[in-house]
């Protein structure tokens, strides 16, 4: 074998703290290496070239590049020594970046380290074997998680291209936290109005198959073809019945549900339809609150249905469905703010959080549009915003920033002096973010125009006198200490990632952070591709977005997906475990381990033993570190590699 | 009826379902009991269980698997017997568990220390059992030790004297000699540190002669043919006689077993050169038992041949 190594300086990241020619000096007298060199940019295109060139003038039959984390180049180099005529798995990568220059100043130790590192990557070389992909078909189909905005955006522009897609959302009705509000900010226009089109666009394309009131429950195969159940929650009411009529939800004797959709700001029927544009407009029970359920009798709204939808023997159905990528659109809950007991804890009724404040605000909500504090329904005319509810708290564990309150809270400063115009707001904040575009002249015109008057400062707290609510908080502007007589508080509630998004994650087999916000591929160029192939994240399950990111990063996810499910045919990876049958002896342990199923055992001439499905399989190599007798192995990542690289670290 | 007849009877009842039922029989001497394979009343003659039955007959579950066989298993036999099963190494269904109440075996080793100077252990013409003593019939006379100064050490802190998952029983249960296994002497011995258990390894692994008597001793090794001890591709040791070598296989034996060992200590009775290699297992069993709550034999797969995204006991989203 004839290897050449190439040590990038990568400008000065690596070369500040690494001796890279002498680096490649010692590189060249390793085993099989016939030519070593330094270089300044080994990915640029000079990089690139040099390396193709040196191995047509040295007859290269294996390269190793020691530069940065093979996450961020091993693609590029893999292709370049392609284009060269070598077998692309006949490559190795030294992370002399991340793993050594950026960690350290000791030049003289990194060189050592980076050399050892190089030297480990040769000795594994010399143990590659050419590999080369299979192809499998793909299924056009695209499954897109979440019918909140940014999925809907995601699902139409992939359905409007020609591409088929499963749309899955929880609730009942699809919308997600935008089809709760009144407004918009900075325009100020009706959410209803702008996204009740895009909602009924969904149920309307013929491309696109909603399964509202539906959850995933498994996700197995790989990028192209993936397997999905999903779980249709039961209704209790056949949907293909029922015509949205209402006549149900009015009849309905139970009348104390609680009300999701407009946060438990009214009661509601415990059988409903969410809210007049719900997409699909039909009827569903909630089981926690229906009598026939809990008390079982009453079957008023199968009495009254007038054809006959309601089925009270429905039960969860499981679709399965087969599709080539997934778009996770889940987006964000609301943080728990019961939790600062200086604002009440929710013991004061007319405290309430910047959601059902919204539900209070629009006409179609359960106070019809009219602004009346919870305790005792009269018009508020001192109301109070407390910003940085449960965001940049690290008390809590909430350190960051939900990044829309400031806006919404500057918005519904506004709709509250046009719904009341003698009403006064204050609003408490620790800083004014409004970087978007027009964002910042709304908080300017929400002070200089409506006149709310913005304190800057924390509240401390919130007590309850003589039916009003007292506030006290800081002014740091001014040095002082205020107090404000509130009729209404509005806390402008902080959002966190959406309940279970964790579980989902597992489920996608894609990373998370300590939050439960889905990672993406790369924070700045991979924003929203995530490391699991055929994975795509849109909106607030990413990171918390407003309305204009999410449904640009909709569009964005779309267009990835698109581009994936584009092709025809997508090459598998070789890098996959096989077993070699002799040395099986059908102990079952792989197949119980391997967390993609991708191992089965089979029958031969009597005998069980282990196989791989080379498609599902993954290459991850719990298989591998599992068979006590190394039958199983995972080609680029033998055990002979992982010990030649051992010893050729620890040279026994 | 005494428990042997009782066995006997119980044997005999299974013989006609069954190919064999493997328990024990006359050894090369006296103070050993060997194997016993019995295919039909004849061989039931040389059979007998108790002090000196010390093998552990799961050993051959797993070749004889494929047909109905029958087993007399000690308590910690019976444990093996759970485990093989646990993992599907054999089939349950397929084997016929004969269990007794098991009061400890005879450490041999013991045995040659008590009549150190006096006699071997191989000159020993007769053993009779009395009570809680045994008698020695030795060229030198004969000699009478106590049976707890000759019981193997595991015996001492055994929890499963009786075959809990026997399809037959007999005799009266026994009671456990401690309720739990503290692992106090791997605690004692861990207590060293590293470089004295390090120095102390080395040194009983310049012994070892690599004859593989603990690895075909262990009723829990499955790679036959197959270990990595042999093999070039995967190439783990070298066939070199250093201490590096024959100390790495301890532990590659010790990590196969991790979570599986239930402990029954024949890889340490069979070694010829008395290398205390038990201690390894029990080291890793203990922090198996610690963190996944996880104790082989009981029937339950090992935690290390699951994949769960979340360990239920380890409270991974807790870490701070």
């Amino acid at each position: 074998m004839k290897i050449g190594v190439f040590i990038c300086h990568c400008g000065s990241n690596i070369a500040g703290t690494v001796d890279c020619a002498a680096v490649a000096e010692r590189a060249s007298t390793y085993p099989d290496v016939v030519y070593a060199t330094d270089i300044m940019y080994a990915c640029a295109e000079p990089g690139q070239d040099a390396i193709i060139a040196a191995i047509k003038k040295h007859g290269l039959t294996g390269v190793v590049v020691a530069s940065c984390t093979p996450r961020m180049h091993e693609p590029t180099f893999r292709k370049a020594v392609e284009r060269a005529g070598v077998n692309r798995y006949m490559f190795e990568m030294a992370n002399i970046r991340e793993h050594v220059s950026w960690i350290g100043k000791d030049i003289e130790a990194n060189t050592n380290k980076a050399a050892e590192l190089v030297r480990m990557a040769a000795a594994k070389l010399r143990l590659d074997r050419e590999l080369k992909p299979k192809s499998f078909p793909v299924t056009k189909r695209l499954l897109v998680i979440g019918g909140g905005v940014a999925g809907i955006q995601a699902a139409l522009d992939a359905a409007d291209a020609g591409l088929e897609v499963v749309m899955v959302e929880k609730q009942p009705t699809i919308g997600g936290k935008m089809a709760k509000l009144d407004k918009t900010f900075p325009t100020v226009d009706c959410s209803s109005c702008i996204l009740g089109p895009r909602m009924v666009d969904v149920a309307q394309h013929p491309n696109i198959t909603l399964y509202a009131y539906a959850e995933l429950e498994e996700v197995s195969g790989y990028v192209g073809n993936f397997d999905v159940k999903i779980r249709k929650k039961a209704t209790y009411v056949d949907w293909d019945k029922c015509t949205g009529c209402g006549l149900c939800t009015e009849k309905c004797p139970s009348k104390k549900s609680y009300d999701r959709f407009n946060e438990g700001v009214g009661p509601t029927t415990a059988i409903i339809i969410p809210f007049p544009q719900a997409i699909p407009k039909k009827a569903s029970i909630e089981r926690e609150y229906c009598r026939q359920f809990n008390k079982g009798k009453c079957g008023v709204c199968a009495k009254v249905c007038p054809t006959g939808a309601v089925n009270y023997e429905m039960q969860d159905e499981t679709v399965e469905v087969k599709v080539g990528g997934i778009v996770a659109a889940t987006g964000y809950d609301l943080v728990d703010w019961k939790v600062y007991s200086e604002y009440g804890g929710g013991r004061y009724p007319d405290v309430v959080t910047s959601l059902q404040y919204e539900r209070m605000l629009s006409a179609s909500g359960p106070t019809g549009g009219h602004v009346k504090r919870p305790s005792d329904g009269t018009e508020p005319v001192n109301v109070v915003f407390v910003q940085c509810v449960g965001s940049r708290d690290p008390s809590i564990g909430r350190p960051y920033c939900s990044g829309f309150c400031c806006m919404y809270t500057a918005k519904q400063a506004i709709l509250t002096k046009d719904h009341i115009p003698g009403s006064q707001s204050y609003v408490f904040y620790m800083d004014i973010r409004s970087p978007g575009k027009g964002y910042d002249e709304f908080t300017r015109r929400v002070q200089e125009e409506y006149g709310a008057r913005y304190v800057r400062g924390r509240v401390s707290m919130i007590y309850p006198k003589g039916g009003k609510l007292m506030v006290r908080g800081a002014d740091t502007l001014m040095g002082t200490q205020v107090e404000v007589e509130a009729d209404l508080v509005v806390l402008a509630v902080g959002a966190e990632a959406s309940a279970n998004s964790s579980a989902l994650a597992e489920k996608l087999r894609i990373s998370y952070d300590g939050y439960g916000f889905f990672m993406e591929g790369h924070p700045k160029l991979k924003p929203v591709e995530t490391n699991t192939a055929g994975v795509f994240l849109a909106g607030s399950c990413q990171g918390l977005k407003d309305i204009p990111s999410s449904v640009a990063q909709g569009s964005a996810a779309a267009a990835k997906a698109l581009g994936l499910l584009s092709r025809d045919m997508l090459d598998s990876d070789p890098q996959i475990a096989s077993v070699s049958v002799n040395r099986c002896v059908g102990c079952r342990k792989c197949i119980e381990v391997c967390p993609f199923k991708a191992i089965q055992e089979v029958d031969m001439r009597g005998q069980p033993k282990a196989e791989v499905i080379e498609t599902v399989c993954q290459g991850c190599g719990l298989c591998n570190a599992t068979c006590p007798q190394g039958a199983i192995q995972l080609s680029h990542f033998t055990d002979n590699q992982i010990l030649a690289e051992v010893e050729a670290l620890c040279r026994f | 009826m005494s428990i042997q007849d009782e066995l006997k009877s119980a044997i005999t009842a299974a013989l006609p379902d069954v190919s064999c039922v493997v328990g024990w029989g006359a050894g090369p001497e006296p103070l050993r009991a060997a194997p016993l394979f019995i295919r039909g009343e004849a061989d039931l003659e040389g059979f007998s269980a108790g002090f000196l039955s010390v093998n552990n007959p799961a050993l051959y579950l797993p070749s004889l698997k494929g047909s109905k066989v029958g087993v007399v298993v000690k308590g910690c036999d019976a444990r093996s017997v759970g485990q093989l099963a646990a993992e599907t190494l054999i089939k349950r269904e397929e084997v016929h568990v004969i269990g007794y109440p098991c009061r400890g075996v005879i450490d041999v080793d013991k045995v040659a220390a008590k009549l150190a100077g006096a006699c071997e252990t191989g000159e020993v013409a007769a053993l009779r059992e009395d009570g809680d003593d045994v008698l020695l019939n030795t060229p030198k006379g004969e000699v009478r030790l106590a049976k707890k100064d000759i019981t193997a050490d595991k015996c001492g802190r055994c929890a499963f004297p009786n075959a809990g998952n026997a399809d037959v029983f007999v005799g009266e249960r026994c009671a456990p000699v401690v309720t739990e296994d503290g692992y106090a002497d791997i605690a004692d011995f861990e207590a060293r540190g590293l470089d004295e258990l390090k120095a102390f390894w080395e040194q009983e692994m310049s012994r070892c002669i690599r004859c593989y008597a603990c690895r075909n001793a262990c009723p829990l090794c499955v790679c036959r043919d197959q270990c990595v001890a042999m093999s070039r591709e995967p190439h783990w040791l070298s066939q070199g006689d250093g201490v590096r070598d024959k100390l790495f296989f301890q532990i590659i034996h010790a990590v196969h077993l991790s979570g599986r060992c239930t402990g029954c200590g024949e890889c340490e009775r069979a070694c010829p050169l008395g290398i205390p290699v038990l201690k390894l297992k029990r080291a890793l069993s203990r922090r198996v038992e610690k963190l996944f709550g996880y104790k082989a034999g009981g029937g339950d797969t090992p935690p290390l041949l699951t994949f769960l995204v979340e360990e239920p006991t380890i409270k991974e989203r807790d870490w701070k």
